[in-house]
């Protein structure tokens, strides 16, 4: 490039006050292959703009310098700037005379001297600017979701009334999640079943929906716009075609009653083949293979019975584990959560004394679909509890388990003491030991006031311990309102756990590329500007799997990163970044130390036709973060717009050498 | 099924505890359930700044059932019934309600009215005022009697042993 204008900006008062601009524009006139030095008062707005491009049109430009803010403000501005004069947007350099100059020193000789030198390196490295084109990769207009419970329901629904494809992979034998395990919801008391099941029945019917329900994601590779995806079908030894989920099988099974129902937090029992809730989705029969006598001893009976009575003949024993592959152009993650074990604080008894319950428990209890038909009693002797004692907070906001806040805590506890008082009546004791009721939600503060005005008896402060005596649990509460210790005697005692990240999401995490903060939780792109997005481009996380949040929130969440996801889908092409690594073949000594630093599994080895290997870079993964350049030991790793004569032109410069 | 503080062992005086809501609800203010110790009244209280006197405790202890602990202390006399606790509160409870309901149940229970609340009657009861003021002192220190200053002479009850009568018959209504 011979042909460069450089244009300064004053950027109002910013630069201006203490960088002589004129002074600037003199020096950069002089400087070789510069034809053009101009000064305007703020070079991004439209006036500047056109200044930028009438001067490339007038004198033929073929490089520009603009000095003025950081390129992380105005690059991409320019860029387009330059481009709309017919250069190629990569001939642009960006002297930032402002963050590192004007507003960091004082003096205004020393810091006009100082942007003299941050132009003329500009100049310098512009000279050697190569223009860069943006390769084009096709998007496969599919999503896959992973996760059925209500975040990821939501994601799909949304995504596939855009007409979209979607995949939705769920773990579970059905679609519902946590939500379905939920007798009401805050702060409306809207049944759960009631507003879920509608939108299960949306995803079962939708035309444009694939459920992989009882599977599970395997592997993905691939990058924004072209994910291959490998999922494994679970086997239910029951023909998915052929099953009508009549439950004649769950009646007849030899271990019905048996099981530990997970479903109902294994309050009660189901049998070895079972469908986990009435309006399960898909409504198919499982065989739990660990539990399953013919599956694990080869004989149940003289013959299953299950089999025997299975009119439809779905029950099918030979059935293996299979492998499902597909494409896709995105991934939403929504994974959900797990609630902490409250057996990780001994000191309130849980797992010890069976009337310590938590509220999911507690949730189960009161669910006329439960495990009791809706009878709440103590678990130990199934009696009505006459008095009823929340702890919130167990595990959260706790520097030794979780540091954060559930969200979900106080409100749940709240709701559960207006079901208490609605089921069980006014004589009821209901008290509710808090650290403080966080009810930020809309129309939650109402919600908490109407619970104080139902004989609610609230104690401001944690309980240090849940002790058994001969006549029930007691519980020793300092409450700072009163500033009194009080002893509590009490039938039921409900911990509210932390919420936490699903028990296997450091996996999933590997598997989906997307990384975890220090808490567990899938870790967003930026906390306020892209709460969906991930750092890996073309997935997006929504849901608890990204943190601690209510239905509204997950609701919110799921549909925004589909509106996110679909930004993608409906475009035919992606333009991918070219300020990216590349690899000079002949310097390549297939060391591969480049792929143990990148953090995007950008780099691959590849064999060459002399069996030696060579880095090759995936440049739809590669972000330009410039990791491999610089861990290379040859040399041949090179960053488009950053390769070393071009950075070592700068350095040059800045250290008086040239 | 019992709470109960384990310092004093006392328990939840239940029944009182709907006397003094139901008073609040009579008097339309809001159940002292609601209370959420903002302490707003407590922020603002005059009693507080002088004598102690913590309003949102006592709904605490109110809220509690833990009422003979406050017939008992001196420091529900303390209120000076200014009413700003029940112009401001955010839930619209009554602490000032309350502290009369309290000093109800004081005297029903025959306690001990403290010293200068008994003087006070007294004066009441003999002139018809807490404090017979003839003279005021200004800012610089001038006396200024109450004819210097055109104002007639304080009423005071022309027959005081009917007037004492009235009032012991009102006291024996509640406050």
């Amino acid at each position: 490039m011979d042909r460069i204008g450089v244009f300064v900006c004053h950027c109002g008062v910013n630069i201006a006050a203490t960088v002589d601009v004129d002074e600037v524009v003199d020096f950069a006139g002089k400087l070789d292959g510069v034809v053009v030095s101009k000064s305007y008062k703020y070079m991004c707005s439209d006036n500047g703009a056109n200044l930028i491009k009438e001067s490339i049109k007038k004198f033929k430009l073929d490089g520009v310098v603009v000095a003025s803010c950081s390129p992380q403000m105005h690059e991409h501005t320019f860029r387009r700037v330059v481009e709309e004069a017919g250069l190629n947007p990569f001939v642009l350099e960006i002297a930032n005379i402002r963050e590192q100059c004007s507003w960091v020193h004082p003096d205004r000789k020393e810091a006009t001297e100082k942007a003299k030198l941050l132009v003329k390196g500009a100049v310098a490295k512009v000279r050697l600017l190569e223009p860069l084109v943006r390769e084009k990769v096709k998007v496969t207009p599919k999503a896959l979701v992973v996760g059925g419970g209500i975040a990821g329901i939501q994601a799909s629904l949304d995504l596939s009334e855009k007409g979209f494809h979607v995949y939705l992979v769920e773990k579970e034998p059905s679609i519902g999640g946590r939500m379905a395990q939920l007798d009401k919801t805050f702060p409306t008391l809207d049944c759960a079943s009631c507003i879920l099941t509608p939108k299960m029945m949306d995803v079962k019917n939708h035309p444009n929906i694939e459920l992989f329900a009882y599977s599970e994601v395997v592997s993905v590779d691939g990058s924004i716009g072209n994910y291959r995806v490998k999922v494994v079908r679970k086997p239910r030894y029951v023909d998915f075609d052929k099953c009508t989920g009549c439950g004649d099988c769950v009646n007849v099974c030899r271990m019905k009653g048996k099981v530990p129902d997970e479903f109902n937090m294994n309050l009660g029992k189901r049998g070895a083949v079972y469908i986990p809730f009435p309006q399960a989705i898909p409504l198919k029969a499982t065989i739990d293979p660990e539990q399953c006598l013919f599956l694990r001893y080869g004989k149940c009976g003289r013959s299953p019975a299950c089999q025997d009575v299975c009119e439809a003949e779905a029950i099918d024993f030979t059935q293996r584990e299979e492998l499902v592959e597909f494409e896709v152009g995105v991934i939403v993650v929504a994974t959900g959560y797990d609630l902490l074990d409250p057996s990780a604080l001994y000191e309130y008894g849980y797992s010890r004394y069976k009337d310590v319950i938590t509220t999911l428990e507690l949730e189960r209890l009161i669910s006329s679909s439960g495990p009791t038909g809706g009878e709440i009693v103590c678990p130990s002797d199934q009696r009505k509890p006459g008095s009823v004692t929340f702890v919130l907070c167990v595990g959260s906001r706790d520097e030794t388990v979780c540091t954060w806040c559930c969200r979900v805590g106080c409100m749940t506890a709240l709701k559960q003491a207006y079901l208490l008082r609605e089921h069980l009546g006014d004589d009821v004791e209901i008290n509710i030991c808090y650290t403080d009721i966080r009810s930020f939600g809309k129309r939650y503060e109402e919600f908490y006031r109407r619970i104080r005005g139902v004989k609610t008896n609230f104690f401001r402060g944690r309980p240090s311990e849940v002790k058994e005596k001969k006549d029930g649990l007691t519980i020793d509460v300092f409450d700072t309102m009163t500033n009194k210790l009080f002893e509590i005697k009490t039938d039921l005692v409900v911990l509210v756990p932390a919420v936490v990240p699903r028990n296997d999401s450091s996996d999933l995490g590997k598997i989906l590329h997307v990384s975890r903060g220090a808490d567990g939780f899938f870790l967003e792109a930026h906390p306020k500007l892209k709460p969906m997005d991930t750092f890996t481009d073309g997935i997006f996380i929504a849901g608890c799997c990204q943190g601690p949040k209510d239905i509204q929130d997950s609701v919110a969440q799921a549909s925004g990163a589909a509106s996110r996801a679909a930004n993608i889908l409906s475009k035919e092409e992606l333009e991918a970044e070219p300020l990216i690594a590349f690899v000079d073949e002949d310097f390549c000594s297939g060391c591969a130390t480049c792929v143990s630093v990148c953090s995007f599994n950008a780099i691959e080895l590849m064999k060459k036709e002399d069996n030696k290997y060579v880095a090759r870079v995936v440049e739809a993964l590669c972000k330009g973060c410039g990791s491999c350049v610089a861990a290379c030991p040859s040399g041949a790793m090179q960053q488009k717009g950053f390769k070393d004569d071009q950075i070592l032109a700068v350095v040059d410069v800045l250290g008086g050498e040239a | 099924m019992s709470i109960k503080d384990l310092t004093s062992m006392a328990e939840a005086q239940v029944e009182l505890r709907e006397e003094i809501n139901n008073r609040l609800l009579r008097l339309q203010n809001e159940l002292s359930d609601y209370c959420f110790q903002c302490a707003k009244c407590t922020s603002g209280c005059e009693a507080h700044k002088l004598l102690e006197l913590e309003p949102h405790k006592i709904m605490a202890l109110l809220k509690r059932g833990l009422i003979d602990e406050m017939v008992n202390s001196d420091v529900i006399w303390t209120c000076m019934s200014c009413f700003k606790c029940r112009e401001r509160c955010p839930q619209k409870v009554s602490p000032v309600d309350v502290l009369f309901a309290l000093k109800n149940l004081a005297v029903m229970g025959g306690k001990q009215i403290p010293g200068n609340y008994t003087s006070m009657l007294q004066s009441i009861l003999s002139m018809g005022l807490i404090q017979d003021v003839q003279e005021v002192q200004t800012r610089d220190m001038k006396t200024r009697r109450r004819e210097d200053l055109g104002l007639p002479r304080v009423s005071k009850p022309k027959d005081a042993s009917k007037f004492q009568m009235v009032l012991t018959k009102l006291a024996v209504e509640k406050v």
